[in-house]
């Protein structure tokens, strides 16, 4: 007998022993059903690590499918095989998963330190607020770049895709300069505890 | 522990016994004698067609009718044996020879009778149709989202849709056999027209309509 068909044998064995263990579990039988899960979740590891890259994505994936098949354990006919029913749910929550995921990176903008506002309280109230003409004062001291990069990002509160496309800038550019450009204006304004 | 095996842990607790899914075949003859009952309910209360008898003997009509009963059969099918994960997308293929079939008697007869200036339907022949067009794809249609409820996480919008063209196929079918339509643009809308409106509505509230009831 050759090593493929030890092979097919073996998978035969496997995927008769897990129909006879679901029709089990079909039935309530709750030992049953948790060798199913077990068995099967090294097979759905296998299968979501050719669709993600992230073993947190993976474990989610696999979890995702392992809710599935409890949501739809009843549509397993035991007189079939357990294998393609096993490898159709897997499949079609794979291909929903790399859908929403695609979905979400198209709308998402990745959050840097720049986007992050001050947690200090005092940073949210007026008390401590600057003299509006000190700031545009040494905003205007800026290098071109550096004071284009703080009135477009900082004080016209444009996303960087917005600012990059209003000035010329690259996003990379933008961010470069908006960093620069708050390390001098701490220095301009004297150390001011908010910057 | 991983997350994962606390999630096995959890559902092997909450396995509890369930009534397994029907074969498609089953479900199948369950749901043509929902639409026999339909169909029957409107007879029964409309009245057949004027001439109907008359009418099954002309081979252009009997073979329209055939082809949209066929269709229905064949979709309901199809969207029952598509929407289970261990059965072939393929199967979603399966009614496509008899509603080709269909559209074409349609076309046929639209070319053989073309609509007279003075139109052929007695008057509210309209709402009436409009009445059976409703009476049968709302209840056909509820009960085929609801039979297809398990397809909620799995391929929705094919099996879906493939029973919005099985009820879609009804509908016309019950038209045909209950309503005088002779002129081409009656053919065309309450052939095709409903096809592509059960279809629509099926189309966008439908797999919506499925989530709901899986979780219901």
């Amino acid at each position: 007998m050759t090593d493929t068909q030890a092979a097919q044998d073996e998978r035969r064995t496997r995927d008769a022993a897990l129909s006879a263990l679901m029709r089990q579990a079909q039935a309530g039988d709750r030992v049953a059903y948790r060798q199913v899960l077990i068995g099967v979740t090294p097979y759905l590891r296998r299968a979501a690590g050719r669709f993600f890259a992230r073993p947190a994505d993976i474990d989610d994936a696999v979890q995702d499918i392992l809710m599935t098949l409890h949501t739809v354990r009843h549509t397993y006919d035991p007189d079939r095989p357990f294998r393609p029913w096993l490898a159709g749910i897997a499949r079609y929550r794979l291909v929903d998963r790399l859908r929403g995921v695609s979905r979400v990176a198209a709308r998402e903008v990745a959050i840097t330190l720049e986007h992050e506002t001050f947690a200090s309280p005092a940073s949210n109230t007026d008390t401590d607020a600057w003299d509006a003409h000190t700031v545009r004062q040494a905003v205007a001291a800026l290098p071109a770049g550096q004071r284009t990069a703080i009135e477009l990002v900082k004080l016209q509160e444009m996303s960087l895709k917005e600012a990059a496309s209003a000035s010329g800038m690259s996003v990379t550019a933008l961010k470069v300069a908006t960093h620069r450009g708050i390390q001098s204006l701490r220095r301009l304004l004297g150390g001011h505890p908010l910057l | 522990m991983t997350k994962t095996d606390d999630l096995i842990e959890t559902l092997a607790a909450q396995a509890r016994p369930v009534r397994r899914l029907p074969s498609p075949w089953v479900r199948l003859c369950l749901w043509l004698l929902a639409a026999l009952a339909v169909v029957g309910a409107l007879a029964l209360w409309h009245g057949a067609r004027p001439g109907l008898g008359t009418l099954l003997a002309q081979p252009r009509f009997a073979l329209g009718v055939a082809a949209s009963a066929l269709t229905a059969v064949l979709a309901a099918l199809a969207a029952f044996l598509a929407s289970l994960p261990d059965r072939a997308r393929g199967w979603a293929l399966l009614p496509l020879p008899a509603a080709a079939l269909w559209v074409t008697t349609i076309g046929y007869s639209c070319l053989a009778q073309w609509v007279s200036p003075d139109g052929s339907s007695p008057p509210g022949e309209t709402l009436r149709c409009a009445s059976t067009l409703l009476a049968s794809s709302i209840p056909l249609s509820l009960l085929t989202l609801w039979m297809l409820r398990h397809t909620a996480r799995l391929w929705r919008r094919g099996p879906v849709l493939l029973g919005g063209l099985a009820v879609a196929a009804v509908t016309a079918t019950a038209l045909s056999l209950l309503h005088p339509l002779d002129a081409s643009a009656e053919i065309l809308f309450w052939n095709l027209g409903v096809a592509a409106l059960v279809l629509a509505v099926d189309g966008v509230v439908g797999p919506r309509l499925v989530q709901r009831l899986e979780q219901a």
